[in-house]
């Protein structure tokens, strides 16, 4: 078949006219909220999964279950450095309204709220919570690690005691094990709903609950369009609250714009209500400016490291880590790359450390005398070469630093080559201690000394970036864990902070602000572990 | 029928370009298993874990056989970064990028078919010149500059573009899912206040767009319409007496035609894909983005669902181009 011309035009005209395959009109919508009861965060990340623990989701992720879930009880909340901040020390009930724990630490009695609800109206019950918290340690998820560190191990633990009763039952005494019961992973999920969809090779519910919620908590799922956005409704029916109130904010749309200074203009504009993640470069234009609030609080609970790989020469011996902590420029780096907005964990000149808190300021120094005599010592005279990397996601702040990191360990005579790599690509180096010098960052939900240290200074996990390896601290750190003697606690923890101090197996550097930069009219903004706006305690005034 | 048989003889150009980029996905640095399992305290048997999940612990034969019998089922795999099926997300991805692409592509159009007559009318002179310089510039200015700057002047200085942000306003009801191209749902539906709405969002991105597609549309137009200005036909044209307009529009720029559409099919297809700047620029849900956040973070099969997309777009808007060349010249048809 030819075409010619009087066919193809014929053709043309033909496709236009068909057009329209059935019209279905959309549904009205439900009534309208006012722009003033509508909260609209705009963020750089995505929301890929409504279920926390899913692997391979985003920090994002952890925000929005804590609006959308309710956990067995919660931290309270203090005031810190620059405006309230969540208090690890303080837990309340929120599902659970009394909790009882016994004089041995053992066992942890919950009991559940009367009248409270999950989103479809179905009563929560004991079978409920029996069965979240079994999801919490037996799913293959993000979940099962985490709460290990509090003592969740395996669902033999936890029992149904009463008709609003739950039990959890402790092998030793674990200062975390309480504070594992309020992050997102440990979330209360409408069992009945979940089962429903659940299958025999997923019995948790995994891949639904990825897509769908089943919980009680102050919001309700609206839409969701993974990687672009998810509107929130307020759940009128949530009776978990601070003296039972209603979070103020009746719709909450959480949207993903990509470009920062996009982000920026969106919430100087008065279009979007509130961002935390805007570029640090433009925080202090923001500030001068005058037109939004800003409100900043260092974050305590995280830190900036400059990591030696303490399993790859010459990296393994101290005396080279010594010389190059003394070669950082810490001031310089602090200003470049942060703009000097935020804590600084350096600076510090004891030699035996006052107090057991941490993270803190350390005995780190740009002192390029004493780091040339020690690399001689190390025996490296003439210095060496290595490598420097980062990632991606990171060039903002650390472009600068591994500048100024580059010319002031060259006048050490130490040769750095400056290695910028996609973030999945840097992930994959770092468990297989292949970077022998790099930058990376590091937070803890449950920030108590002990839990750093197991964390970020033993282990052969990922976190671990240094792979340090010292019998010291590894036993310190165990005996810490279940140490109820806050006197013996504390004496472990210096311990293990001097060690940290002399060996250096990473310079912790900084503690960057979180700059939340919100409409002017937006209170209450709250800085919480999990690093993510919490919707619940944002009002307008 | 011609069009099938064509259709025939491009499956194995497709198939290649399926196997290529495969392989070239497992070859890059980085692995999946451990950039997904970054929870707090993953460990080694997490990583395991997912590597499984994943299929990653197979070898790649085998791995590239599952995927071949995926793709022709009609399974191009899960992303993990979107947690959907990647059908599912291409399918809800085109529509945005394929309706500015296509806005963009006639706006430009709209702009340079006249540029191009206009300068090919007078070669060398200022006009001529002026033309040139408007091409380069939109040529040089590298689209994330061109729409920042766009964003800067309409939206934060002067106020009149919409928050440039989606293709809808936020706050606005859910525009009806009738096709995925909002400009026809919402005329179908009779919505012309939403139309106006996704109208204004769709602005800022096109003209971003089409100012960098401008310079081989208009160039090539003026160097067609130089060659056909110069031929015996429009000579003879004119001599008899023809109105100027039907001389250059009716006559001339119809015989000029070819050369710019089989241009416009190139830049059609390299838009659809390569605006992926634009789409971060004004967070635009489209299928650029999609495949270029999924690349950094190691997630195969969005990728290779991509370029499956892409390649088999490109055979089809080859197709179309060609159909066009026989509506365009009669003596031209699909051999």
């Amino acid at each position: 078949m030819n075409f010619n011309r009087r066919q193809g035009l014929q053709g043309l005209l033909g496709v236009a006219a068909g057009g329209a395959i059935g019209t279905t009109i959309a549904a009205p919508e439900a009534a309208a909220q006012t722009r003033a009861e509508t909260l609209r965060q705009v963020m750089g990340g995505i929301i890929n999964s409504l279920d926390p623990t899913t692997p391979g989701g985003t920090r994002e992720n952890f925000g929005l279950a804590m609006s959308t879930y309710d956990r067995l009880a919660s931290f309270g909340v203090k005031a810190g450095e620059g405006g309230p901040t969540f208090d690890m020390d303080n837990i309340h009930g929120e599902l659970a309204d009394k909790i009882d724990r016994s004089a041995d630490g053992l066992t942890y009695t919950f009991h559940i709220r009367e009248g409270a609800t999950w989103h479809d109206g179905s009563p929560v019950t004991t079978a409920d919570v029996k069965w979240s918290l079994d999801r919490m340690v037996s799913a293959r998820s993000l979940a099962p690690p985490q709460v290990a560190s509090g003592s969740h191990t395996s669902p033999d633990q936890y029992s149904v005691v009463g008709d609003r009763q739950v039990q959890v039952k402790l092998p030793r005494p674990d200062r975390l094990a309480l504070g594992n019961l309020c992050i997102p992973y440990a979330m209360m999920i409408n069992s009945e709903l979940a089962k429903k969809n659940a299958s025999a090779d997923d019995p948790w519910a995994m891949n639904w609950l990825k897509e769908n919620t089943a919980g009680g908590g102050a919001y309700v799922v609206e839409t969701n369009r993974p990687g672009q956005q998810v509107v929130l409704r307020r759940n009128e029916t949530w009776k978990n609250g601070k003296g039972g109130a209603l979070p103020f904010f009746k719709r909450i749309i959480l949207q993903t714009v990509p470009e920062a200074s996009t982000r920026a203009s969106l919430v100087e504009r008065g279009d979007a209500d509130i961002s935390i993640d805007l570029a640090a470069s433009d925080v202090p234009a923001i500030l001068q400016r005058g037109r939004v609030k800003v409100v900043s609080v260092p974050q305590t609970n995280a830190f900036q490291a400059i990591v030696f790989n303490t399993q790859q020469a010459p990296f393994d011996n101290p005396k080279v880590r010594q010389a190059l902590a003394a070669a950082l420029p810490y001031e310089a780096m602090f200003q470049a790359a942060q703009f000097g907005r935020g804590r600084i964990l350096f600076g510090a000149h004891w030699t035996q450390v006052p107090d057991a808190a941490f993270p803190r300021t350390m005995p780190l120094n740009l002192d390029l005398d004493r780091a040339k005599a020690l690399l001689a010592e190390a025996g490296h005279p003439n210095g060496f070469a290595t490598t420097f990397s980062f990632a991606n996601s990171m060039a903002a702040f650390a472009e600068p630093m591994a500048a100024l990191i580059k010319e002031s360990l060259g006048r050490i005579g130490v040769e750095v080559t400056v290695q910028k790599m996609p973030d999945s690509q840097i992930s994959t180096m770092v468990v297989e201690r292949r970077l022998p010098f790099f930058t990376d960052i590091g937070s803890a939900w449950l920030p108590s000394p002990d839990y750093f240290f197991r964390t970020y200074f033993t282990g052969a996990h990922r976190w671990n970036y240094s792979g340090f390896n010292n019998p010291e601290v590894n036993e310190l750190v165990q005996a810490a864990r279940f140490e109820t003697d806050s006197a013996k606690y504390d004496t472990a923890v210096k311990r293990m902070i001097n060690i940290a101090a002399e060996q250096v197996p990473m310079a912790m550097v900084w503690q960057a602000n979180q700059d939340a930069v919100m409409a002017k009219n937006v209170d209450g903004f709250t800085y919480w572990f999990h690093r993510q706006v919490d919707f619940r305690d944002l009002k307008r005034a | 029928m011609r069009v099938g048989r064509r259709l025939l003889a491009s499956a194995p150009a497709l198939l290649g370009v399926v196997v290529f980029t495969f392989l070239l996905m497992r070859v890059l640095p980085g692995d999946p298993a451990v950039f997904f399992a970054s929870g707090p305290n993953a460990g080694q048997a997490e990583i395991d874990e997912l590597r499984r999940v994943l299929g990653l612990d197979k070898p790649i034969p085998v791995q590239l056989a599952h995927y071949l019998y995926d793709v022709a089922t009609g399974n191009l795999g899960r992303s993990m970064t979107t947690g959907q099926p990647v059908l599912a997300d291409l399918a809800e991805r085109l529509p945005a990028s394929l309706e500015l692409t296509v806005t963009a592509l006639i706006l430009a159009l709209i702009l340079a078919l006249p540029l191009g007559i206009l300068a090919a009318l007078r070669p060398g002179s200022l006009l001529d010149h002026g033309v040139r310089l408007v091409c380069s510039l939109g040529v040089c200015v590298p689209t994330f500059v061109s729409g920042l700057l766009l964003i800067y002047v309409f939206y934060v200085v002067l106020g009149i573009a919409p928050d440039p942000t989606g293709r809808i306003d936020i706050f606005a009801a859910s525009p009806p899912d009738i096709t995925g191209f909002l400009l026809i749902d919402f005329a179908l539906v009779g919505d012309w206040e939403g139309w106006r709405a996704a109208a204004s969002q769709l602005m800022l991105p096109a003209a971003t767009m089409a100012l960098f597609t401008l310079a081989p549309l208009a160039r090539m137009t003026r160097a067609s319409m130089l060659a056909v200005l110069g031929s015996d036909f429009v000579r003879t044209a004119r001599s008899v007496g023809l109105g100027r307009f039907r001389v250059i529009v009716v006559y001339a720029l119809r015989n000029a035609l070819l050369p710019v559409i089989t241009i416009t099919g190139i830049v059609f297809s390299t838009m659809l894909g390569a605006n992926v700047l634009v789409e971060k620029v004004f967070s635009w849900p489209g299928v650029g983005s999609y495949a270029l956040d999924a690349l950094l973070g190691s997630d195969y099969a969005p990728v290779q669902g991509f370029v499956l997309l892409m390649a088999s777009a490109f055979v089809l808007v080859n197709l179309v181009i060609d159909t066009l060349y026989g509506i365009a010249d009669p003596r031209v048809s699909i051999e």
